[in-house]
């Protein structure tokens, strides 16, 4: 396996590919929506690798190595010895369609030697959770299942994901990876810490949240950000991720993030369920414990993986878009921590998105979760 | 360098090294910016998250002063609760133990420390099962083998079973102890002292099986033993079943109350149990009537001696209370299995037996012959036969008359009842009478007797007068003087014109009641007459306790007056103690010229019999009295 980084801005466009792009076989590029809307960087990636499956999606910033960015697109192409590849594009009308779509694309991508599968999925008009369910209902749980979805910023507007196409809304892609050399490390992890009392969900309807404890979720929100955070809803919510978990199996815990607020309702949608009747709690970060979490997410990427040090690797990182609104300009301190863990020779890339889908990482289940760091290492070996 | 400022400066410095210093000014600004934000977010947050834990602190506090008083009062209803279980344990009549799966006395209340005289200090929760009978064994309160104890109770208890044994204690009280194993695997011991119970159930069995008065068996158990006895009879054995009725016991009742009575009867128990050899049993069947099985019986001298031995005890003179008592017994002998081997058989059978004895003229004793059923059956249809012919009008009255000897005048009719039976012709009034007694029907047929008569006597000659016979169960009814003096009254015949003749039996026992009823009818004007004068017991002690009208002379002194050292004496003397006490004598059943002339050369006033006329029905008696008075005045 070999990969490589191209990166493209208004200034130069591309930088230039450096070998052979007709052996490319793999191209990740990620971008904000402003970017990646027009459709002429995906016709530009199709002209330079005619072979490749060409797999993208808009984000909340693009994870460039140890750098964080918003005003150039980061890609990266790979080519493959032995390990053959699948992609799957299912376009999806509404969130209902979620756990259909899932099925639709796993049954598509299933295979006997089927290795592993990494989707981009919309990311304002999918329910994460059915979508993951629907894929693993196919493919079977011992399959590792990575991935995340597509970002707009802290608007909340219209996500993109393409997939051998021009990226657009309401899109899932899902690409798989077939044979024995192929080896796939996986890490999450938040650091965000717990805190404020236990509350229990007390009415909720699949994703969307109605009521803590019998108040409103949305009063609870704003009374914690203040009126002027409030203002930036729902995006400010991100800096409240809440963790839910079943009373009777504490280790599903799995932390929500907001997709939506309605003021009238009072509600508030997240990118997975909040079952009712489970136990909630606030969560807030701390510049420090994020960049931990990160560190200890491309830790479990990189034991996972099953590689030889020598072995050429790739890790995409696929990041909160709220780790990113709460850090700042420390943002990067999570993508440098993730880089000392997975190394320096190794090239990542990757975005801040709505959701990431992972393996949990104590239930082995996989998931879609939020506010986490999510890294997916490859590697191929015996080529 | 912090590592921030190194990227800020870095982003601020172009390609040729050159530091952009507004950009830097910004970029710096901006982390300043963060930076406060995300302080007051935090100080934000965490002062909300202060009040909220705060609250929730307040809350729960009020939750647990809510709750702690909730304990507190629990906990006093608890006390409480306690210490009226413990009154109530303590108090029950039983001893309890309760014990847990593991072997160990939970609760012992205080019943179950006295019942065994145990020692509190010793007994007490903790104290293990084993260690407990142990304990027991060493102080005295338990008999049995420990090991063995205590291994049935935890087998029992482990197979879940309720457990009921009574044991003896050393010193004689029966204790009950239930062992009621429980879910939680130990189990619950009463143990109740049922000594009083056992008793009082021994005494309750006593009383349903034995006579209170004379604690010899009563009938049930008579017939349980007798049962038993029936079916082990030994080949060429017999068993023999005596009924005993104590004659005229009744008599002692009622003249010198019960409780000499009831002393009778115990010394009559007492002797006829020394009457029996061991094999042999006597029982008290109600009444005066008792009962003697004897068994293995080979000849019948055997049974004849055992009579012989209960008349001799039972006519030994009796002291009760005072009274010296001679008594005497009807017995019927049934022997099984000659007479029957069937309890209801042989029962019956010596109930005949003692019936015939009676009949008999009671003081003696019967063996059951077959024939005894055969009389009582053909008694029965002559019952049957009674009732039907009174229903049919069947029965007549006929008439005896009476004459003066002296002048030879007809002074008055005896009434008499007649039965004209379809197919055996004149039954006698001795057949039927008595039956006629002992049912009842003597009243109705009395008092018909008595209106027909007085109906008929109204229609004879003034001079007559009728006599009518008067049964002692027609005293006994109560309203015999009211029926005489409405016959009286339907008739219109004179008082002093009727002529009751009664026998002994009516005064014999003694009877106040009798007595007021014939000075009653004496006051109106009727006549009383003492009939069969000679054939009772003390006949002369009646004459002073009723002052009759008239004597009627038995026919037995009649029949053999004209014999050598024949009653002529006697007679002699009734008409003299007749004349004494200014009674009028009549003699019955004069059938010659001779007993006639010798009654007359005696000074007996009137006589009765065939010599003179039979009984006749009303019309033939009419002609009588004409023909008579037409032949009187011819003589004249």
């Amino acid at each position: 396996m070999h990969s490589q980084q191209i990166t493209w801005n208004p200034q130069a466009g591309w930088t230039p590919v450096k070998a052979e792009p007709e052996n490319v076989s793999l191209v990740f590029y990620f971008g904000t929506r402003q970017m990646l809307a027009c459709g002429n960087r995906y016709n530009e990636l199709r002209e330079m690798f005619p072979a490749a499956h060409i797999l993208g999606c808009s984000t909340g910033g693009q994870i460039n190595n140890s750098d964080i960015s918003d005003d150039e697109i980061v890609a990266a192409a790979i080519s493959f010895d032995a390990t053959r590849l699948r992609l799957v594009r299912q376009d999806i009308s509404d969130a209902q369609q979620s756990r259909k779509c899932g099925e639709t694309i796993g049954r598509d991508l299933r295979g006997e030697d089927l290795a592993g599968v990494f989707v981009l999925s919309d990311g304002l008009n999918v329910n994460g959770s059915e979508l993951v369910n629907g894929l693993i209902a196919e493919i079977g749980s011992g399959i590792p299942l990575t991935g995340g979805l597509a970002g707009d910023g802290a608007d909340f507007t219209e996500t993109l994901v393409g997939g051998d196409c021009v990226p657009r809304a309401r899109t899932v892609v899902g690409i798989g990876f077939y044979g024995s050399a192929i080896r796939i490390g996986h890490g999450s992890a938040g650091g965000w810490d717990l805190f404020g009392p236990r509350r229990q969900v007390t009415k909720s309807i699949g994703n969307i949240l109605f009521e803590l404890d019998g108040q409103p979720a949305l009063d609870l929100y704003e009374r914690y950000l203040g009126p002027e955070d409030s203002k930036g809803l729902p995006g400010s919510a991100l800096l409240f991720p809440i963790q839910v978990h079943d009373a009777n199996h504490p280790d599903s815990a799995v932390v929500r993030t907001v997709l939506a607020v309605d003021h009238k309702a009072r509600s508030m949608t997240f990118a997975g369920d909040v079952p009712q009747g489970w136990t909630a709690q606030l969560m807030h970060g701390s510049f420090d414990r994020l960049a931990e979490g990160a560190a200890d997410a491309a830790r479990q990427a990189r034991i996972g993986l099953d590689a030889s040090e020598g072995d050429h690797q790739f890790s995409i990182l696929i990041s909160c878009i709220g780790r990113r609104l709460l850090m700042g300009q420390r943002t990067s301190d999570e993508a440098e921590a993730a880089g000392a863990e997975l190394g320096a020779d190794t090239l990542r890339l990757g975005f801040y998105s709505y959701g990431e889908i992972s393996p949990h990482a104590k239930s082995g289940v996989c998931e879609l979760h939020n506010q986490t760091m999510t890294v997916t290492s490859f590697a191929e070996v015996g080529a | 360098m912090h590592r921030l400022v190194a990227k800020q400066i870095a982003k601020a410095t172009d390609a040729t090294g050159a530091v952009d210093m507004n950009k830097l000014a910004v970029l710096v600004g901006g982390a300043y910016d963060e930076f406060d934000r995300d302080r007051r977010r935090t100080d934000r947050s965490m002062s909300l998250m202060i009040e909220e834990i705060d609250a929730i602190n307040r809350n729960l506090e009020q939750l647990v002063t809510k709750r702690t008083s909730e304990l507190r009062a629990r906990e006093e209803d608890l006390r409480a609760q306690n210490m009226r279980f413990d009154v109530a344990i303590n108090n029950m009549t039983q001893g309890l133990l309760l014990y847990d799966s593991s072997e160990r006395l939970i609760v012992c209340n205080q019943r179950y420390i006295e019942m065994y005289g145990l020692s509190p200090d010793v007994v007490k929760p903790g104290f293990s099962f084993r260690d407990l009978i142990l304990y027991r064994k060493e102080t005295g309160s338990f008999k049995g083998d420990v090991d063995d104890f205590c291994s049935s109770v935890l087998r029992n208890v482990g197979l879940g079973k309720v457990t009921h044994n009574v044991v003896e204690t050393a010193d004689g009280r029966s204790i009950q102890i239930v062992n009621q194993p429980l879910a939680d695997g130990g189990w619950v011991a009463t143990h109740e002292d049922i000594t009083e119970r056992r008793r009082a159930e021994e005494q309750i069995t006593h009383l349903a099986h034995y006579d209170a008065l004379t604690d010899l068996p009563n009938r049930a158990l008579f017939h349980e033993k007798l049962k038993q006895e029936l079916a082990h009879i030994a080949p060429g054995e017999q068993l023999a079943v005596l009924y005993i009725d104590i004659d005229e016991f009744k008599s002692v009742n009622d003249t010198l109350g019960h409780l000499i009575g009831d002393e009778l009867l115990k010394s009559v128990a007492v002797s006829l149990g020394r009457c029996v050899a061991a094999t042999d049993f006597v029982a008290r069947l109600g009444g005066d009537e008792f009962a003697i099985v004897q068994t293995a019986v080979k000849n019948s001298a055997e049974v004849s001696g055992l009579v012989t031995r209960v008349f001799d005890a039972i006519r030994e003179p009796y002291e009760c209370l005072g009274h010296q008592l001679t008594t005497d017994a009807s017995i019927g002998i049934a022997l099984a299995p000659q007479h029957g081997a069937d309890l209801d058989q042989i029962l019956k059978n010596a109930d005949l037996a003692m019936y015939a004895a009676k009949s008999a003229g009671r003081r003696t004793y019967r063996f059951f012959e077959p024939e005894m059923d055969a009389r009582v059956r053909a008694r029965r249809i002559l019952e049957m036969e009674l009732r039907q012919a009174i229903a049919d009008g069947v029965l007549e009255v006929y008439y005896q008359p009476c004459v003066n000897l002296q002048n030879n005048k007809i002074t008055s009719c005896e009434a008499l009842l007649r039965w004209q039976h379809s197919e055996r012709g004149m039954i006698p009034p001795a057949e039927f009478i008595p039956i006629a007694e002992e049912t009842g029907l003597i009243n109705p047929l009395g008092e018909w007797v008595l209106t027909t008569a007085c109906a008929e006597a109204a229609t004879w000659p003034d001079d007559i007068k009728l006599a009518v016979n008067v049964s002692p169960v027609q005293f006994k009814s109560g309203t015999l003087a009211l029926k005489i003096v409405a016959a009286l009254a339907a008739s219109g015949l004179a008082a002093n014109r009727l002529e009751l003749e009664i026998t002994e039996a009516v005064l014999i026992r003694d009877d106040e009641a009798a007595l007021a009823v014939l000075h009653q009818l004496r006051d109106i004007g009727v006549r009383i007459a003492l009939d069969d004068f000679g054939t009772g017991y003390s006949s002369l002690s009646y004459l002073q306790r009723f002052p009759f009208d008239k004597i009627k002379i038995d026919r037995c002194f009649v029949d053999d007056i004209a014999a050598p050292d024949g009653s002529a004496c006697i007679v002699q003397a009734i008409v003299n103690i007749a004349a004494e006490r200014h009674m009028t004598t009549t003699a019955e059943g004069v059938e010659t010229q001779r007993q006639r002339e010798l009654l007359r050369a005696l000074g007996c006033a009137e006589m009765q019999g065939h010599l003179f006329s039979p009984p006749q029905p009303a019309a033939e008696l009419k002609r009588l009295f004409l023909s008579h008075s037409a032949r009187r005045d011819a003589v004249a």
